[in-house]
């Protein structure tokens, strides 16, 4: 076989060798990407972000979401507001089969869901805009 | 977004794992230049060097910029995507340059040149969408807007458009032509993503019984999806475009997945999709050909059968290795041995060349890329987000997957291209588009500030 | 979002698998097949290899037209049957077609052999063939045969090795290759009723009359339906009256010397007795009869390097064992009639299985190939299946050589004989009802006692076996033990 053969074909296998170390490294990088992920199960079903508050907790605060998830300045609650318009207890999100309910707990300011009133229980898309006395905060989609 | 509420020039992020790629696909293309030169003039010499660093030359101006703009977007997508269409370039260098001949002021254009113009463009595209779009308030705010400039989209194409090969789906606009149904795709993603989205709970959960435990969703939520097996429908009977509606349909019941996550309606949506579809074949010639050739293209073998048996010629000449860039497809008497190689059979000619090993690694180029738009869907902070990345992406795997069956006789042929690789302006322009706006929304947000401690504190124990 | 990850990522698995599934499961009889746009464009560049005889005459080459471009060159219109033709505007036939990708050089069977064939450089030239046909027999078996329509397949029973495989008409191969009359001659040949593009030798399904009996003798011997001293007591009897079956009478009469004679299975072999085989039909059995024709080849293409037709013992259907109608059915399928249909391929075989001892040889046409560079690969030989036993092969070669040198059996064998060597035969005679002549066949080896070449002849309506048949073995045996003793 003559040497200028040989080399046409290695440069031909090299290619599709270097096809194959591409996609080596891009599926490392995915796989990194999902070990990250899987490293923080909390809030797989999807957390509270606090996009707006004059006290405490901070605007930029996130809390990653258990099934039911109350919210008000009681400490026993899962979301403490230290806001002096919220309720004890507040409000609370439950999650349920598919998607999200918030529910208002009878507090003396209510609880606005894109600021309209909730009344009764309520089913909350991702993405929604949920205010607390002075806290608004935006139900985001977990990472699962 | 917070990031566009902030004042101030962003600051320079360094992209280290996207150049690192970069770098492989640049290596990868430059080796493929390599073996295509070699074989075509004997001695070790690139191929076509120009066109190839141009495009390379492209690809890092997309890096820079994205560099330069500071968003943490993703940065795997722009280099599968690049390897993709730099192989396409590859191919469109292989094949002959007169293919497809275009005038463009004073000069004449060949396949690989027009090519390489449609894919800076489409890079482009890409790079300012990614810097450039901050907000999903546009789409979700407008959809039925949107909706509807699809539809008249639509109808202008079958009204003013010209029929190429037997399918109307080309529309001039002066001196520039394009495939509106291309740009349709993403119109209609972005369509379902926003009422999916505001429907989700209700499509789930409000069910109105049918027969026994079956249960369907109320039928003024079911419109939507009915108009849209209708449209899908339609542009099989009247633009004969096959693939594109299998694509709709395919994406819009993914979607509905996505959102419901009923099996039971996916299930029934096949099911209508099928029937209509036999109906079709009932009624429409054209439809029941396709269908013939596919089951049995040696029954025609140099007439309705014969690219698509020629295709699978190609792939067994291929093998496991291939013949090598430039090495396959043997002309005869000057003809390619297949018609339309560079729309309808971009795979066939990577099988042949580079064997099913290319073919292996192409598909999974495709499949990185759904893979990482689903991700990207998956970590999105709201539905029509999570949906609209998801749509995107699945426009992408659904129709390569479509076309590359198509190719390899698992499902009729149908007439749309390979994305990235496959000639075709409009395809790799919106294909570009729908890239940037999985990098505009894989956006994970300024670098967060360190959080106080007593609201950290707080959040612990909410958690 | 993960499941919908699973299902694509399952629909890719289904592309891999169709890929794999073209590219390697059917890439060799797709990329090797005549019309394959590679071996086309090869065809027109490459030079094909020649085609040997088993002496090493060429029976095909190539020359260059004023282009530069190669076509082929045949070396008479005998071997226009098995070799095909070659040509550039109406694609391949015969062995040309068969052995396409050894002929241009794109490698043989085995994968390793084609992967390296990709490493070399496309070769000017391809590999010879080297075939098992005799040019001297060929072109006899064809003269023999003159203008009428028929077949002779000569084989060493020993090796399989095909000496002769004649049809005719034969055709002008070189005319449909040479581009200048290539139109011309493929359209005379296409439109000549004769039909000279079938060939005859194994693609031809013809009613096999009394050869057939041979097949009936190995069911029934070889099943123990009937022994070597079977008689039948009603036989002499039904040779006035007929023989009742189902209501339905078969007669005979062609052999009334032998009066009431009880024939044994030589005797009824040597006068070729219906009734006797009829009965033997019978006692073998439905069942029996299509097993050994089955082990014979029949029912299935046989192995070898041409496409064959199936030979048939019914048409199949039938309620009783093996596919028969009924018993009349039966009983005329034991003596060729009935709906028995045969190429003359297998009926060679069929005598090359009784001459090998009843191991049955594989046919081969093509022994090896002979690359540019001189480098030989041989084609091994095999065999298709042990059929019989040796003493029931060594009671039909008796039978079968009383058939020829009896003194009754050389009444219906006259010419087949040759002097100095024993020939065992049986002729055939095959009723094609209506008024038409009846196809004249026989099949047979020699020496008996050691034998180096069986074979098969049938000329359409030829008349009885002893007619045009049976002289027409002779003729070539005679020839073949003339050049080689």
């Amino acid at each position: 076989m003559d040497p200028l053969t040989l080399a046409l074909w290695a440069i031909r296998l090299a290619f599709l060798a270097a096809l194959y170390l591409f996609l080596a490294l891009v599926v490392r990088a995915l796989l990194r990407d999902v070990r990250a992920a899987s490293r923080d199960p909390a809030g797989a079903l999807g957390r509270l972000v606090v996009v707006a508050s004059v006290s405490l907790p901070a605007a930029g605060s996130v809390f990653p979401l258990d099934a039911v998830t109350t919210i008000g300045r009681d400490l026993g609650s899962s979301v403490v507001l230290d806001d002096p318009f919220s309720s004890a207890r507040h409000a609370i999100l439950t999650f349920r089969g598919r998607g999200w309910y918030v529910e208002d707990l009878g507090s003396t300011n209510g609880t606005l869901v894109n600021g309209i009133p909730v009344a009764g229980a309520q089913p909350l898309g991702f993405g929604d805009e949920i205010q607390v006395g002075d806290v608004r905060m935006r139900l985001e989609r977990g990472t699962r | 977004m917070i990031a566009a509420e902030l004042p101030g020039f962003p600051r320079p992020l360094l992209r280290r794992r996207e150049l690192g790629l970069l770098l492989a696909v640049a290596g990868t293309l430059l080796l493929g230049g390599l073996s295509l030169g070699f074989t075509r003039s004997g001695s070790p010499t690139l191929a076509h060097p120009a066109g190839l660093l141009v495009y390379l030359g492209a690809l890092a101006g997309v890096h820079v910029a994205l560099v330069l703009a500071g968003r943490r977007v993703d940065e795997v997508l722009l280099p599968t995507v690049g390897l993709l269409g730099g192989i396409g370039l590859l191919l469109a260098e292989r094949l002959p340059q007169d293919l497809v001949v275009q005038q463009v002021g004073p000069a004449v254009l060949g396949l690989a040149s027009l090519q390489l113009v449609w894919l800076v463009l489409a890079l482009v595209i890409t790079g300012v969408v990614a810097i450039a779009v901050r907000s999903d308030r546009w789409f979700r705010l407008y959809k039925y807007t949107w909706a509807a400039s699809g539809l008249g989209l639509l109808a202008l194409t079958f009204v003013l458009g010209r029929d190429v090969n037997g399918t109307r789906l080309t529309l001039d606009l002066g001196p520039v032509s394009g495939q509106p149904s291309e740009l349709l795709k993403v119109i209609l993603v972005i369509f379902f993503a926003a009422y999916l989205a505001e429907n989700r709970v209700l499509l789930a959960d409000a069910r109105v019984r049918v027969v026994g435990r079956l249960t369907v969703p109320p039928a003024p939520y079911l419109l939507p999806a009915g108009l849209m097996l209708a449209l899908a429908l339609g542009i099989v009977v009247i633009q004969r475009d096959l693939g594109a509606a299998l694509l709709f349909f395919a994406v819009f019941l993914c979607l509905f997945y996505l959102a419901t996550g009923s099996k039971v309606d996916v299930a029934l949506g096949i099911g209508l999709f099928l029937v209509g579809f036999a109906l079709l074949a009932l009624v429409f010639p054209h439809v029941r050909e396709r269908v013939a050739t596919w089951l049995d293209p040696w029954s025609d073998p140099l007439g309705t059968g014969y690219q698509t048996i020629q295709a699978l010629h190609a792939f067994a000449r291929g093998g496991l290795l291939g013949t090598g860039l430039g090495a396959g497809l043997p002309a005869v008497g000057g003809q390619l041995p297949i018609p339309a190689v560079h729309t309808d059979f971009p795979l066939a000619a990577l099988g042949e060349e580079l064997g099913m090993a290319g073919v292996l690694a192409i598909l999974g180029c495709y499949l990185v890329v759904v893979a990482r738009g689903l991700r990207i869907a998956a970590a999105a902070a709201d539905d029509v987000r999570a949906l609209l990345c998801a749509g995107l992406a699945l426009v992408i795997g659904v129709q390569a997957a479509i076309i590359a069956a198509g190719n390899l006789k698992l499902i009729p042929l149908t007439g749309i291209t390979l994305p990235f690789i496959g000639y075709g302006g409009s395809s790799l322009l919106v294909n570009g588009l729908i890239v940037g706006l999985l990098l505009a929304f894989s956006d994970r947000g300024p670098v967060p500030p360190a959080e106080p401690r007593r609201a950290r504190r707080l959040a612990r124990a909410g958690g | 979002m993960a499941r919908l990850t699973l299902v694509l990522v399952l629909a890719y698995g289904g592309l891999m698998l169709g890929a794999g599934y073209w590219q390697v499961l059917r890439a060799d009889d797709l990329s090797r097949d005549p019309t394959d746009a590679g071996m086309i464009a090869a065809a027109r560049s490459t030079v094909r290899g020649r085609i040997l005889d088993r002496d090493g005459r060429v029976l095909a080459t190539s020359r260059r037209d004023s282009t530069g471009e190669p076509y082929r060159v045949y070396t008479d219109a005998s071997v226009s049957a098995p070799l095909g033709y070659a040509s550039r505007l109406y694609g391949s036939a015969g062995l040309e077609a068969a052995y396409a990708s050894e002929l241009l050089g794109a490698g043989g069977d085995d994968p390793a052999s084609r992967a390296l064939a990709k490493f070399r450089p496309r070769g000017e030239r391809g590999d010879d063939l080297r075939t098992s046909l005799s040019l001297t027999l060929q072109r006899l078996a064809v003269r023999l045969l003159g203008t009428d329509r028929g077949a002779v397949v000569a084989i060493d029973p020993r090796t399989g090795d095909v000496l002769a495989m004649a049809s005719t008409p034969t055709y002008d191969a070189s005319g449909i290759a040479d581009p200048a009359t290539s139109r011309a001659a493929f359209a005379a040949a296409r439109d000549d009723p004769g039909q000279p593009l079938l060939d005859r030798a194994i693609q031809g399904r013809y009613v096999p009359g009394s050869v057939f009996k041979i097949v009936t003798a190995i069911a029934g011997l070889s099943s123990g339906a009937i022994t070597p001293a079977t008689t039948f007591p009603q036989q002499p009897r039904a040779e006035s009256t007929g023989l009742l079956v189902s209501g339905y009478r078969v007669r005979d009469g062609h052999h009334p010397f032998t009066g009431t004679e009880l024939l044994d299975f030589a005797r009824a072999t040597e006068v070729s007795c219906n009734i006797w085989y009829a009965l033997a039909g019978l006692r073998t059995g439905g069942a029996g009869m299509e097993e050994a024709a089955r082990r014979l080849g029949f029912g299935a293409p046989i192995p070898f390097d041409l496409p064959t037709a199936r030979s048939q013992l019914t048409n199949g259907g039938g309620p009783l064992p093996g596919g028969f109608t009924d018993d009349v059915e039966l009983a005329n399928a034991a003596y060729g009639q009935g709906e028995v249909l045969v190429t003359p391929l297998e009926m060679a075989l069929v005598a090359a299985t009784v001459a090998n001892g009843g191991e049955e040889p594989r046919p081969r046409l093509v022994t090896g190939f002979v690359s540019p560079s001189g480098a030989v690969r041989d084609v091994s030989r095999g065999t298709l299946a042990r059929v019989l036993s040796s003493d029931d092969a060594a009671a039909i070669t008796l039978a079968m050589t009383q058939a020829v040198e009896g003194v009754d059996g050389q009444r219906f064998t006259t010419g087949a004989q040759v002097a100095g060597v024993t020939v065992a035969g049986k002729t055939g005679t095959a009723q094609l009802g209506g008024a038409g002549e009846p196809h004249s066949w026989f099949i047979g080896f020699a020496p008996a006692e050691a034998p180096t070449i069986a074979l098969a002849v049938i000329v359409e309506q030829g008349g009885g076996g002893a007619a045009r048949a049976a002289p027409l073995a002779g003729d070539l045996l005679r020839a073949f033990f003339a050049a080689r003793p």
